[in-house]
């Protein structure tokens, strides 16, 4: 392909399908991982669309855009970067197949090449449109109520109480999550340690947001990762994990309450500031006073100063941001202090939030204010390295979580690595979840989600659930998408959309001037199908008996909102979500095989849930994604100013090499 | 289009020329990495270099590099896996995982590598999936880890504190894995006992509050016996100039120990200039003053100075003068010991006197002779947890794997104060789990497949597959051309030399790998790699009598069992390799 040029349609599908080609490897459940090593010879591991997008060091301007946008999307949502490449590959083509119909027809352009991409931009345009305007419209009348709700005020993981359904639908999406980024052996192990730790960093009379945006922006302070042990090693421990070791003998005793003081300067004095001079025996005249030692012997004395004022407020734990002199050490011991040194800012900050003080840069300004209270300090052996573990006092009035951090094991760090991303992109998954899309319907429409979710628990008394419904329905049509919402994994939602779809398509038919619309919602329609069919590549079979049962139950049951799953159940994992059809018949299950067909692989599929809002994005973003695509016509390589300087040594070669240049 | 052609060209040309703006090459990539030939021949290869290894009759590597290094004769798996590297980062993958283990648990590597290696060929030759391959390895993985951790578990054997039997069972089994050090039989005896021993000492028996481990310090000795090795309560430092053997000193001895530099330097003021006139003498105000600490040190009667770094030669002539050993450049690494063994806190203030309470005790000072080193042994006041060990061998490669075998065999016995367990060795173990899992995995298979979303066919497979896996783990441990053999009651792993008549096999077998079980007549075996009906293996009944003869660490062999199958399972997962070119 030439450098520049006009770029046709088949450029940008042809950039687009070599990605999908690779993201494909890892797509699904019959996907796997992906390893790479970086340029500095570390090894990698990963699952997620985004980091094997970005670990291609792709050259082509298209591709690397395309690549830009998942890695914007993919930021803001932490999921959806493999699904975001299908859809946009899907669409492409079928953009593609109508726009080279259509222009077969007209003949008011130059070429048809031009006519070409002419009819695909401006379909891309009305896509763009239709997905800004009634997308969330239809998502919310065709999927959601198919669905179900998590609310982030039932999510605990005190799992004494069995009916906590709502902690195992978080468990669920979680799972599902882990799944698409680790792999199977571990996602139940992951999920069930993120809810762990999620539910004891939930802050009281807080929004979830507050929570979670906590837990991630803190992250990297709160994971320690240790090598060499079994990824079932990983656990969650109370308080917090200092990344340092004592630069003194840690504390002998482990009587309580341990006092600390957060340090950011140099607890001995500096005489000395850079550009100041001392002069040392003024004119000729000896005096005692102005020998050296008297400065270093003032500068020991205030330091022993200092230490006595730390001791008199009881102060024996010091966590310094910075080295200290190595009198500061010996003074620290002899008082039976211990110090923590270099410890990093963020493990500060956070350690400041946690214990409810300020750090402090003078210490013989220290207060009371200054000095924190530990539950204890101790040395804690986590693989090759010593850390200091803390563990902060209850108290009533400041704060109700239960701060703890996590250690994530693995034989490599490639792994630990993978793990810690997985973990922080389902936190912004959660996040991006639970977050209000539309700040004014959110309070009410909440509640009478979560009321008709609680009536959908009993499906015997259908009567009651479908009058409920009737005054249900109305806030969710006004609104739009309420938060927290999920639905069934494997396809579920592209396909309910696409009912959706192709039902408003032939709604807006019969009105004429509409007409337009239809073809748009059409094309969406086809588009989304491609993820289930890659879901299910491994037996087509099984795609189309899931799509003929999802319309045969829409069909017989267009008014019933139930939740409802693709997905062969096992009698040990009822929960509201996977309930089956309304009338608890068989026959009008969802189920895409039959109980006696144990060895069906469509059973492998059994990926719980998603959620409705990233999955909503995610389609945005891949129609914004189209319509920028679509829009380049031109491709311009330009040179900076240090390349014209090597181009003459390069055009005397220029005769022999054409071939490459051409390449 | 000629034109820009040209441009392209210029673009690629310059990149060459100036590497620092140069584009990113595209990386190199690799579909579906088990299925290409020149990753599973290296797999196969490091499955040979690494079996070849293990075991006490294991084949020594030599290790020597292309630019005429440093040439390593080893069987270790931390010291090989280190020095082999290979383009390929699909083993890569597979090498760091199991020298991480390695450095946590110091034991087990080579069995860890050798069943992760066998289980991936295992799945690669059989038509398994891989995606049913790691559910079903996961799956036997969580039945053999809850098996080896109850009570009744048939492999397993509790270590009792009272006797050191068990104890130096555990140790000879390490140091005797390793053929690399070169032991006679006595000598292999001779150093566990010094491991136990070492270890022993390292565990306080009386302190209130926190318990912290003590440390043994290794002083390694080339060009002796290795039965002259010993262990040491206290520490050893090097001889300080100025004291002869007749010194008379009264026992016990006040220690002062300094972290600061007793050079006579200036301390640290800040980044300021300090402008000096010429009539100023900084350096003997300084030295003054050094002077004037060791007046105190005198009075307060101490009889060893200690510093960790240099000290003015003045003030060393002056305390020495006074009866006082002095001893400086101790360095970092024996500061701790240090303050364990004698109580006594370092200082750094110069100025102020120096408080009583940082004053150490040391017992007694003794001299000792070790072939051409000459070290002053301090010996402590009452219990202390730190000892020194002298290695002894007769060349450096040996010593260089003797302190390895010591240093692993005192982490394995460390490890046993969390587990006090170790499980039965010389295959054995591996034998037993895999015909339990075997018998285990036979009853409710359509629930089991169910659950594992496979078929029932396609689940037996696997467990077949885990088995031999197992089993060829167990079998690596023979070189000589014998075969290996299992019981059929306890499943236990036998040794049949090549040269035995099958009539008098009874006879040649004698004890099985383990040492527990001895060969009767009302005993049935078959040859490991072929095929038996399941049975429930029974636990060996306990004669108090019977020691077994080769034991593992559980700790490690446990974690160990969960990163091989782990690794492999990870291995089976990849897809996809890219490789960065830049």
């Amino acid at each position: 392909m030439p450098p520049m040029g006009h770029l046709h349609m088949e450029h940008v599908l042809q950039a687009v399908s070599v990605l999908e080609a690779v993201i494909l490897r890892s797509f699904g459940p019959e996907g796997g991982q992906v390893l790479f090593t970086r340029d500095t010879g570390q090894a990698m591991l990963s699952r997620s669309g985004t980091r094997i997008l970005t670990a291609l060091h792709l050259e082509h301007p298209l591709a690397r855009m395309v690549v830009e946008c998942v890695w914007k999307h993919s930021s803001s949502t932490g999921d959806g970067s493999k699904t975001f490449i299908l859809l946009l590959a899907s669409l492409l083509r079928l953009i593609h197949a109508a726009a080279s119909k259509e222009s077969n027809v007209s003949h008011s352009y130059n070429s048809t090449k031009a006519a070409e991409a002419a009819t695909a931009r401006h379909l891309a345009d009305k896509l763009l449109a239709f997905g800004l305007k009634e997308l969330d419209e239809l998502i919310a009348t065709g999927v959601v109520p198919y669905g179900g709700c998590i609310s982030w005020e039932d999510f605990t993981v005190e799992g004494q109480t069995p009916s906590l359904t709502n902690n195992l639908c978080v468990q669920k999406l979680l799972r599902s999550f882990f799944h698409t980024r680790c792999g199977y052996t571990h996602c139940d192990f992951s999920s069930h340690l993120t809810c762990e730790l999620l539910s004891h960093w939930k802050f009281k009379n807080q929004l979830p947001s507050f929570s979670l945006q906590l837990v991630s922006d803190y992250f990297p302070a709160l994971h320690t990762p240790v090598s060499g042990f079994p990824v079932r090693s990983s656990r969650l421990i109370k308080g917090q994990v200092i990344h340092r070791d004592f630069a003194t003998p840690p504390l002998k005793t482990d009587d309580q309450p341990v006092k600390a003081v957060v340090l950011t300067g140099l607890l001995q004095p500096t005489l000395l500031n850079t550009g100041d001079v001392l002069e040392l025996g003024y004119g000729g005249r000896m005096k005692e006073e102005r020998s050296i030692l008297l400065f270093s012997s003032w500068m020991e004395s205030s330091l022993q100063g200092v230490i006595a004022k730390l001791q008199s407020l009881g102060v024996c734990v010091l966590l310094s941001a910075v080295k200290q002199s190595a009198a500061v050490l010996a003074l620290a011991t002899q008082a039976e202090m211990c110090l923590v040194e270099c410890v990093s800012e963020d493990e500060l900050s956070l350690f400041s939030q946690l214990s409810g003080t300020t750090p402090i840069w003078d210490c013989s300004m220290i207060e009371s204010e200054h000095v924190a209270t530990l539950a204890f300090c101790r040395p804690i052996q986590l693989g090759a390295h010593r850390y200091v573990h803390v563990a902060f006092q209850d108290s009533e009035e400041r704060i109700t979580i239960k701060p703890c951090s996590l250690i994530i094991c693995a034989p490599g760090e490639g792994q630990i690595e993978q793990y810690a991303c997985a973990l922080q992109d389902a936190i912004r998954m959660l996040l991006r979840m639970w977050e209000p899309m539309h700040a004014a319907a959110t309070t009410t429409s909440k509640r009478t989600l979560q009321s008709h979710k609680s009536a959908s628990l009993h499906t015997d008394n259908l009567t009651e659930q479908t009058t409920y419904r009737s005054t249900a329905i109305q806030p969710i049509q006004k609104c739009v998408l309420k938060s927290g919402c999920v639905i069934s994994a494997g396809g579920l939602f592209e396909l309910l959309l696409h009912h959706a779809l192709l039902q408003h398509g032939h709604s807006c038919s019969v009105s004429p001037d509409l007409n337009i619309d239809a073809s748009v919602s059409q094309l969406l329609a086809n588009a989304l199908l491609s993820v289930p069919q890659k879901i299910y590549s491994h037996s087509p079979r099984h795609f189309l008996e899931s799509q003929r049962r999802v319309i045969s139950f829409l069909s017989k049951f267009p008014n019933y909102s139930h939740p409802l799953t693709l997905v062969y159940k096992r009698e040990s994992t009822i929960s509201p979500i996977q309930a089956e059809g309304p009338l608890g018949d068989g026959k009008l299950s969802l189920h895409c095989c039959r109980e006696g067909d144990k060895f069906s692989k469509v059973s492998e599929l059994d990926l719980g849930l998603e959620s409705v809002s990233c999955k909503y994005q995610l389609l945005l973003a891949v129609l914004q994604c189209v319509a920028s695509l679509l829009k380049v016509d031109t491709v311009l390589p330009t040179h900076t100013a240090l390349h014209t300087q090597s181009r003459r040594f390069a055009r005397t070669s220029w005769e022999g090499t054409e071939d490459e240049g051409e390449d | 289009m000629p034109y820009v052609g040209i441009v392209y060209l210029n673009n690629v040309k310059s990149a060459s020329v100036m590497s620092r703006v140069s584009k990113k090459s595209p990386s190199v990539c690799t579909d579906m990495p088990l299925d290409n030939t020149d990753i599973c021949s290296k797999l196969q290869l490091l499955k040979q270099i690494l079996t070849s290894c293990f075991g006490p009759t294991g084949r020594l590597k030599q290790v020597h590099n292309n630019i005429g290094g440093h040439v390593v004769t080893t069987s270790a798996s931390s010291v090989l896996l280190s020095s082999v590297s290979s383009s390929q980062s699909f083993i890569n993958l597979i090498k760091t995982s199991i020298l991480n283990h390695v450095s946590r648990f110091s034991d087990c590597g080579l069995f860890a590598a050798i069943l992760c290696l066998s289980l991936i060929e295992q799945i690669k030759k059989s038509a398994l999936r891989e995606s049913v391959a790691i559910r079903v390895n996961n799956y036997l993985l969580a039945l053999c880890t809850s098996y080896l951790q109850r009570e009744d578990c048939g492999c397993r054997v509790k270590l009792d504190f009272c006797s050191t039997q068990n104890l130096i069972t555990l140790a000879r089994s390490v140091i005797s894995s390793k053929p690399a050090c070169v032991l006679t039989e006595p000598e292999t005896l001779h150093i566990s006992k010094l491991a136990v021993q070492a270890f022993l000492l390292t565990v306080p028996c009386s302190s209130p509050g926190i318990v912290s481990f003590g440390r043994i310090v290794t002083v390694p000795v080339e060009g002796h016996s290795v039965l002259s090795s010993e262990v040491l309560p206290g520490l050893l430092v090097e001889m300080p100039d100025g004291l002869s053997e007749e010194d008379n000193l009264l026992n016990p001895l006040s220690v002062v120990l300094f972290s600061a530099s007793l050079a006579g330097d200036i301390s640290e003021l800040g980044d300021g200039v300090i402008e000096a006139h010429s009539d100023v003498d900084t350096d003997s105000q300084i030295l003054g003053q050094l002077l004037e600490l060791g007046r105190q040190v005198i009075n307060d009667e101490v009889k060893l100075f200690v510093c960790q770094k240099v000290i003015h030669p003045v003030l060393q002539q002056y305390l020495r003068s006074h009866g006082v050993i002095v001893v400086e450049r101790l360095g970092i690494a024996l500061m701790e010991p240090l303050t364990q063994l004698t109580g006594a806190q370092p200082v750094a203030t110069l100025h102020t006197t120096i408080p009583p309470k940082t004053y150490g005790k040391v017992r007694d000072l003794c001299i000792k002779h070790f072939g051409s080193k000459t070290m002053l042994h301090l010996l402590p006041l009452g219990e202390s947890a730190i000892c020194t060990m002298i290695l002894c061998h007769r060349n450096q490669t040996m010593l260089n794997e003797l302190k390895v075998v010591c240093q692993t065999a005192e982490h394995v016995l460390r490890l046993t104060l969390r587990e006090p367990f170790a499980l039965v060795g010389g295959g054995c173990t591996e034998t037993h789990l895999a015909a339990y899992v075997r018998h285990k995995s036979k009853s409710e298979v359509p629930e089991t497949a169910s659950v594992l979303m496979c078929s029932q066919t396609e689940y037996l497979l696997g467990v077949e597959l885990f088995c031999c896996a197992l089993e060829s783990a167990a079998g690596a441990l023979e070189h000589d051309g014998g075969s290996s053999l299992i019981d059929l009651t306890h499943a236990h792993r036998w040794m049949l030399p090549a040269d035995a008549i099958k009539e008098t096999m009874e006879d040649s077998l004698g004890f099985c790998g383990c040492g527990l079980v001895q060969s009767s007549p009302s005993k049935k075996w078959t040859y490991l790699n072929t095929k038996y009906s399941d049975f429930c293996p029974s636990p060996v009944f306990r004669d108090t009598r019977v020691q077994p003869h080769v034991l593992d660490s559980f700790t490690a062999k446990l974690s160990a069992l969960q990163v091989a199958i782990e690794t492999a399972n990870l291995a089976l997962d990849v897809k996809y390799i890219i490789q960065d070119m830049n």
